[in-house]
């Protein structure tokens, strides 16, 4: 068969000026878009090239080259991922807190992990003490207590194949101390059971499929911090007096009337729940009927649907949650007997 | 007779200058092309024989040529299909021509298109190549050597 030429080719014979030419090209042909894992490690390029000439008695004549085949080595890659949107909220002293991870393969093997966490690092005001860590074992994404597989080192480190991931949750417990707003750092890491190092280094072998393994930028280690917020709120409470006597004036006399306000004031982050305000009726003083308010608003004394009541005793409300920046005011009366 | 030298080929790489009784050899060597430190910390681009190759690895294809016989040869030409898990980009040397699918059809990468959904077409681009050809207008004189290339990336 013969083939029609295209342009000149005086060069073609000139081994040298043809690399030239290659070389001059290579610069822009670099775009290397190589997907997320690419090719499996072990799999076997193989290149085989075919000339065809004519013989010189008529007919055609063909030859095949030598078959160069590459083996693709295995790369290892592995990155980690906070998954939380934002801070993981939590009161101080609260126990099995929650930081989201997703453990991801970069790499083109199969690849096994050996998983560890921090506590003890800087730039945070406290640190969580790291109870476990637990494998998304079906594969939901969500915490499942005892159906998700806490992690043993050895036991049970996993497993992905190129381009997987897998969700890992840290528990922790977050220290009484921690004051609002304090935040604590987590680091989860995953560490590549082949092996570590600096990029490219490599380990004769040890690759999916026969081949090497090599390190690949992630340097076979990935890592990711999580952080935990304390949210704690506190109530500053007020308790104040006014006097009416029966003459127009504010003296202690019988039949004055005394008008106690409480205001109570939450501070710091979230909310306190059920906050309820008591107060007794000092002795010497009558407790007027009716007179119990709440932010302005009339209470009935009985136990009711309405959250104040009074019991023979002293005053009650219940204020139910409030959120941290609002004050409630309960106002009551009682006459100096 | 065809299938006799092609059998030869296979059945010795290692000799391969040496293959094609009276007429031709073809030899197939693959390079990594790398980009490393050189003198002064700047960039320079080597190539290397593969140790190791992972995806995203630049690889260079050279196919060297010569005429074993003692006549000229005629109607030359080196055709290379691109293995599978290389991408095509590039680099090749000149008067090549391509095929993006299979074999069938050939012409320059600019005149090509790809069948895409619904009966549509779109520009062929290099990823798409499956094989490259150079076809020779002038004799190879006896005695006579060459070499093309091109280059591919590791999926």
């Amino acid at each position: 068969m013969r083939y029609q030429a295209l342009g000149a080719e005086s060069s073609a014979f000139v081994k040298n000026a043809l690399l030239a030419a290659a070389t001059a090209v290579s610069a822009a042909a670099f775009a290397a878009p190589a997907e997320a894992a690419g090719t499996a490690a072990g799999t076997t390029i193989s290149n085989v090239a075919t000339a065809t000439y004519d013989l010189p008695g008529g007919g055609s004549g063909s030859v095949q080259s030598n078959v160069v085949t590459l083996k693709v080595d295995e790369l290892i890659d592995v990155t980690v991922a906070w998954r939380d949107p934002s801070d993981v909220i939590g009161t101080a002293g609260a126990t099995g807190q929650l930081l989201s991870f997703t453990i991801t393969n970069g790499g083109n093997g199969n690849e096994s992990y050996t998983l560890g966490t921090i506590a003890n690092l800087g730039g945070d005001d406290f640190d969580p003490a790291i109870g476990a860590i637990v494998l998304d074992t079906n594969g939901n994404g969500a915490y499942d207590p005892g159906v998700d597989t806490v992690y043993v080192p050895g036991t049970n480190d996993p497993q992905l194949t190129p381009d997987q991931s897998v969700a890992v949750f840290v528990l922790s417990a977050l220290p009484l101390a921690a004051t609002d707003g304090n935040r604590g750092r987590a680091e989860l890491t995953a560490v590549s059971k082949t092996g570590t190092g600096t990029p490219g280094t490599s380990f004769a072998g040890l690759g999916q499929g026969g081949g090497n393994a090599v390190i690949g930028a992630t340097g076979g280690k990935g890592l990711a911090d999580g952080f935990y917020k304390i949210q704690k709120a506190s109530v500053a409470f007020l308790k104040s007096a006014a006097i009416a006597d029966p003459f127009g004036g504010a003296s202690q006399v019988p039949g004055s009337i005394i008008t106690y306000t409480l205001a109570a004031t939450v501070s710091g982050t979230g909310t306190l729940a059920n906050l309820k305000i008591t107060d007794s009726v000092p002795s010497g003083t009558s407790y007027k009927p009716g007179s119990l308010t709440l932010d302005g608003g009339a209470l009935t004394d009985a136990a009711d649907a309405d959250p104040g009541s009074f019991a023979g005793t002293g005053i009650a409300v219940n204020l139910g949650n409030v959120a941290s920046g609002a004050t409630r005011t309960v106002t009551f009366k009682v006459k100096i007997d | 007779m065809r299938i006799w030298i092609a059998l030869l080929a296979l059945a010795a790489p290692a000799a391969a200058f040496a293959a094609g009784p009276e007429h031709v050899s073809l030899a197939s060597h693959v390079f990594v092309e790398r980009v490393k430190p050189g003198p002064g910390g700047k960039p320079v681009t080597v190539r290397e024989a593969p140790g190791i190759v992972t995806p995203g690895d630049r690889l260079i294809f050279e196919l060297d040529y010569r005429n074993v016989g003692a006549e000229p040869a005629t109607g030359f030409t080196i055709t290379d299909p691109i293995p599978a898990s290389v991408a095509f980009t590039g680099g090749e040397s000149e008067n090549a021509l391509f095929s993006v699918d299979g074999g069938r059809s050939w012409g320059p990468l600019g005149s090509l298109r790809v069948a895409g959904p619904n009966g549509a077409s779109r520009p062929a681009t290099p990823a798409d190549v499956t094989h490259v050809k150079w076809a020779f207008a002038r004799p190879i004189p006896a005695g006579a050597a060459g070499s093309v290339s091109f280059r591919g990336v590791v999926k």
